[in-house]
């Protein structure tokens, strides 16, 4: 009886080692996956957030990126249009959260492919986007490339899928 | 078997556990793998939003999509199929799906001339569809594993209404209901 309780102590001590260890030290697949969150995060804002939030918030969604990230965004009903480095993203950004009176986004059914090398990575996703105070809300596929640089996953490219073509 | 001296379960008991609990346990959990198996991988419970399907299905119907609908067939013109955005990972369904009818087939040519779809040249009888539509569009060709999608509600214009060519393997299912 004492050596089972010894060895269920054994096993139970042995799985809660290793959810610390993926705690403390997670993997490519699961900080990428926080990126992604945190980036929707950012990008949400709601209509009683000043504007000084607003514009630490537009600030921080350029740290997502790389200096030479692109953006491409071509959706049905949309005008098509391409983003090039922080600055135009930065832009863009400062442009969005002034005019809308607020912002929801989510990315759903993550997946993520970490590359042979573990320095790039690729994310496909949904984008579930509510403007305003409407229930309506627009939803997209999207696909991500990141890259490491300095230890950290940064976005260098986000584009639109076209589900249907 | 219950003696007759033995005394009577209260009738809560027998109304929440039954008479015989091991049973009702077994039961429950029978019940509870056959819905789990069912909503799962087999009838997978939506809920419809959006106008676009207008008038068959409206905002916010609840309904089913039969993902073995497809085993021994594959999907037929005029079926109202669920086409799934980004892939889950593992065994999860996906979030957010569009509904949409099939009427272009593989290989075939879809255009919209004077608000009727054409099939290879030909108009397609659609009588599902009940609103005006002025819709012009060119011929586009389906792959040999690509299936023309598009909504009921024609009403809506052409570059505001999610519409086109969805791969096989994006194909879910076809609605049940």
């Amino acid at each position: 009886m004492k050596t089972a309780f010894r060895l269920a102590f054994l096993a139970a001590a042995a799985v809660l080692g290793f959810w610390l260890w993926t705690i403390f030290f997670p993997g490519p697949e699961k900080l990428v996956l926080r990126k992604i969150s945190s980036l929707a995060t950012t990008a949400t804002f709601s209509a009683s957030d000043s504007n000084i939030t607003r514009a630490a918030k537009a600030g921080n969604l350029v740290g997502y990126f790389t200096t030479d990230a692109q953006i491409i965004f071509d959706a049905p009903g949309q005008a098509a249009r391409t983003l090039s480095g922080r600055d135009e993203i930065r832009e863009a950004a400062y442009g969005g959260f002034a005019s809308l009176p607020a912002l929801k986004v989510q990315f759903l059914d993550v997946t993520v492919r970490i590359g042979t090398d573990k320095q790039t990575a690729d994310v496909n996703c949904t984008a579930r986007v509510m403007a305003g105070d409407s229930k309506d809300y627009g939803v997209q596929e999207m696909h991500f490339q990141l890259k490491k640089v300095d230890g950290s996953w940064l976005i260098s490219r986000a584009e639109t899928v076209k589900t249907l073509s | 078997m219950q003696s007759a001296n033995e005394p009577r379960p209260h009738w809560l008991r027998v109304l929440l556990i039954g008479r015989r609990p091991k049973v009702t346990l077994l039961r429950a959990a029978v019940l509870g793998v056959t819905c789990f198996v069912t909503f799962k991988f087999i009838l997978l419970p939506i809920r419809i939003e959006g106008i676009s399907m207008l008038p068959t299905y409206h905002d916010h119907q609840i309904n089913c999509v039969n993902r073995l609908a497809y085993l021994r067939h594959e999907p037929q013109r005029g079926d109202i199929v669920s086409v799934r955005l980004s892939k889950p990972e593992g065994i999860a369904n996906p979030s957010i799906m569009f509904m949409k009818r099939i009427i272009g087939l593989p290989g075939e040519t879809v255009s919209f001339h004077n608000g009727h779809a054409c099939i290879n040249g030909q108009p397609l009888d659609e009588p599902y569809v009940k609103s005006s539509c002025d819709w012009e569009h060119q011929p586009i060709q389906c792959g040999p594993t690509q299936y023309y999608v598009v909504g009921d509600n024609r009403s809506m214009a052409f570059n505001f209404h999610t519409q086109g060519r969805a791969e096989r393997d994006r194909i879910i299912g076809k609605l049940f209901l």
